[in-house]
């Protein structure tokens, strides 16, 4: 033996790294460069090519509506990709997901207009034999507390039957979920279809309309509850009579604030007069250079300087625009519905802070109140998964049940427990999804959510979650939806290309994403 | 090595198991000592693994005592055998290769704030704990957040140890901790287990077919062969012709140098 093999240790082979090739060799990098790639893409092809600028909000893409719809896309796939990434590391799948949301509209939306009832079917003799119900049970108006509840209890207890089965049976995941997914939707569709039976509706029909806004009722001092675009448009004499009972200071900042509006709106406005006037002259000038025509030139140079126009009067305000203008400040009486299916950011996003065209357009109306409700909801359950998954003990059992699930079990991690949870996780998830749309539209159709399920393992593999399991951060699954999302937008913007483009894009980015994956999980076991 | 002048910490007493008509294990009995290494020998399929899989609670026996500190004591699922002090290493180490160091070394059994699975993880103690445990036996880890599959595989089976002592283990049963293993991670293991011997309260019971291996840290043998003890002793009691003999299974290998020869 010589004598170096003993001051020579195992750590001394690991060439110690600078912290430059630390950062870059993190696994969310490679994403990341990919998200800040896909929002220059969306900034910059969003501006109308007449312009030219360097500030990539300038354009449709990040524009105050562009950056609501967008986030919208993105967080609505951002939510259910949390369900179904969380279910990958503990090493299963769901593709039910897209059913469920389905399923979960259709049932919320069901209640909300029709009721609940609990029935128990018989058969009867009397003139024939044929179906009868007893109603156990019936609840005529349900609130939205309610329908999100009995909704949770069914997509609950079906996240909890397909974990169940697929623990005790040890089955895969994928065959059972995909079960549900034919199981639910179908259920959804023969549902909807049943009770579209009903006089008051399409014979036949997979959707379910005519559910009020109910995130926009108001509780309008002397009038009672009611939707908001109808007290809008309630005789002019009575919105002069509700401004008459409004205390002087709140009528002073309300029409502070329209008259605020309407001057910017009749600048803006004038300028656009100026500009359109000037366009055609400054043309005819550099084609009078272009010819060295001197006096063209002379003639055209004094127009442009003597060109004027009256500006144009701002909009008188009117009690009526007081009174509309004060029921837009009332809050929701339905604040779950609000919570659900409203906006978020009202007053960050009010146009008063930003350029006239960002905003609002040229009749003063603003382009985007806020941003979707589902940005915020997206926002706080990304948090809590953050804090499980990295800082709870679940989180730690999360990990080594997809693993090394032997592993686990010998430590005494109920494994089963964990996966039957994060199933039923998922189906929450689907279910936030659902509550999100429903009370935002008011609507819902059998066919919502179709595909969902292969987006949101889409998303969370472009993040970075490993399809066998035990790998994979909650950062990673929201750069995947942003990914995701951005894609979607970006490609729509380009000049000259189908805007389908983008499913070539992102299938090249799920292979490339699970390649690096792999890469990495080997690199962690030691395979490499 | 120490001589063994308390009581032993594990017993059996005519250990029986049967699977069917099948007997694993015929009567076996034996004694194991603190601060003791006691090597468990025998061929593939001699009933090595269903006694440890008994003493451990993986197995119910047939008929037969299992005494721990001289009470006699029935194990019904391996949590009633760690409960009362008997930690079982197996081959596979039951360790998760993607996570960290310390999320290994408290698996199942971390420490958080407040109750109930959703308490948040004591990370930094946890962290000082998995250092030191592991300190003491002999691995000195830099970076408890490293993932478990970079480590050597002596350094896992050290976690592995270190871990079963950590949380109250009396007797540690080691199964085959050498084999998949490297020369100078072998090593790397038996001088952890050697480290273990010296603190004292603890019973170690190796199963190995590495007579040399046994020989370099062994206090006691026990030869096992088709479910019975064929030979026992301590290591001056047995000299290495025997245990060679022993460890084949009798008189087998006997026979089979005549007919070679």
């Amino acid at each position: 033996m010589s004598s170096s093999e003993n001051s020579r240790k195992e750590s001394d082979r690991h060439n110690p790294k600078s912290s430059l090739i630390t950062l870059i060799s993190r696994p969310e990098i490679g994403p990341i460069g990919v998200m800040i790639l896909l929002f220059g893409m969306l900034g910059y092809f969003s501006i109308p090519a007449s312009e030219t600028t360097w500030n990539p909000f300038a354009g449709e893409g990040f524009n105050a509506l562009g950056i609501r719809n967008n986030l919208r896309v993105i967080s609505q796939l951002g939510i259910i990709a949390l369900g179904a990434g969380l279910l990958i590391i503990a090493g299963e799948f769901d593709l039910s997901i897209g059913s469920m949301i389905g399923f979960a509209g259709a049932c919320m939306a069901m209640t909300l207009r029709w009721g609940f009832s609990i029935v128990i079917p018989y058969i009867s003799f009397d003139g024939g034999t044929h179906l009868e119900f007893y109603t156990l049970l019936h609840i005529p108006n349900v609130t939205p507390t309610l329908a999100i509840f009995i909704t949770l209890c069914f997509t609950l207890t079906f996240g909890w039957v397909q974990g169940f089965i697929i623990v005790r049976s040890g089955l895969p995941s994928f065959i059972v979920t995909l079960g549900g997914l034919f199981f639910l939707r179908g259920l959804t569709e023969v549902s909807l279809r049943s009770f579209n039976h009903r006089p008051d509706q399409a014979k036949g029909a997979t959707t379910v309309t005519e559910i009020p806004d109910i995130k926009n009722i108001i509780n309008l001092p002397g009038y009672g509850e009611m939707e908001r675009e109808a007290a809008k448009y309630l005789p002019e004499t009575d919105l002069i009579s509700i401004v008459k009972n409004l205390p002087s200071d709140v009528i002073a900042k309300i029409s502070e604030r329209l008259e605020y509006t309407a001057q910017r709106v009749a600048e803006a406005k004038t300028d656009l007069l100026i500009a359109k006037g000037v366009k055609p002259l400054e043309k005819a000038l550099e084609n009078a250079i272009a010819s060295d025509n001197e006096f063209m030139i002379k003639t055209i140079q004094e127009k442009i300087e003597n060109f004027k126009i009256d500006p144009v009067i701002p909009k008188s305000i009117t009690e009526v625009d007081i009174a509309r203008a004060y029921i837009d400040t009332i809050g929701s009486a339905r604040p779950i519905a609000d919570f659900f299916g409203g906006n978020i950011l009202e007053t960050i996003f009010d146009w008063l802070y930003f350029p006239i065209d960002w905003n609002v357009n040229n009749f003063g109306n603003q382009f985007a109140p806020g941003l979707y409700s589902c940005v915020m909801i997206w926002v706080i359950l990304s948090l809590v998964c953050y804090i499980v998954l990295s800082k709870t003990q679940v989180g730690n059992w999360i990990y080594s049940t997809g693993g090394n699930l032997s592993a686990a079990q010998a430590n005494g991690v109920p494994t089963n427990k964990v996966k039957i949870s994060l199933f039923m996780f998922s189906a929450f998830c689907a279910t936030l999804f659902a509550t999100c749309q429903v009370f935002e539209v008011n609507t819902s159709d059998a066919a919502k959510g179709n595909l969902k399920e292969l987006e949101a393992i889409a998303a969370a593999v472009i993040g970075g979650i490993v399809m066998t399991g035990g790998f994979g951060t909650v950062l990673g699954i929201i750069v995947g939806a942003f990914i995701f999302g951005l894609a979607k937008e970006a490609f729509f913007y380009i000049p000259g290309i189908d805007g389908s483009f983008y499913r070539v894009f992102l299938g090249f980015v799920i292979i490339a994403s699970a390649l690096l994956n792999e890469n990495i999980r080997k690199r962690i076991m030691g395979n490499i | 090595m120490t001589v063994p002048n308390s009581n032993p910490l594990i017993e059996t007493k005519e250990l029986v198991k049967k699977f069917g008509s099948f007997t694993a294990l015929n009567g076996v009995s034996l004694k194991v000592y603190p601060g003791e290494v006691h090597a468990l020998l025998g061929d593939n399929g001699a009933g090595k693994s269903t006694l440890i899989k008994a003493l451990s609670g993986v197995h119910q026996p047939t008929s037969g005592k299992i005494l721990v500190e001289g009470k006699e004591t029935k194990f019904n699922s391996p949590r009633d055998a760690s409960e009362v002090g008997i930690g079982t290493v197996y081959q596979d180490l039951a360790l998760n290769s993607l996570t960290s160091v310390t999320r290994n070394f408290f698996l199942g059994r971390e420490l958080k704030f407040g109750n109930g699975p959703f308490g948040i993880l004591k990370m930094k103690k946890m962290h000082n704990i998995a250092i030191e445990e592991m300190a003491k036996i002999g691995i000195k880890i830099e970076d408890p957040e490293q993932p478990v599959g970079t480590m050597s595989g002596g350094q896992r089976q050290t976690l592995a140890i270190a871990r079963a002592i950590y949380f109250g283990a009396k007797v540690l049963i080691l199964d085959e901790p050498t084999s998949a293993l490297g020369q100078k991670q072998q090593m790397e293991v038996l001088k952890t287990i050697k480290k273990v011997q010296q603190l004292g309260n603890i019973a170690i019971i190796l199963i190995t077919h590495n007579e040399i291996h046994a020989r370099l840290i062994a206090d006691r043998y026990t030869f096992i062969s088709l479910g019975e003890v064929i030979g026992s002793g301590t290591s001056k009691d047995l000299e290495g012709d025997d245990i060679r003999r022993l460890m084949a299974g009798g008189a087998e290998v006997g026979d089979l140098a005549k007919e070679l020869a």
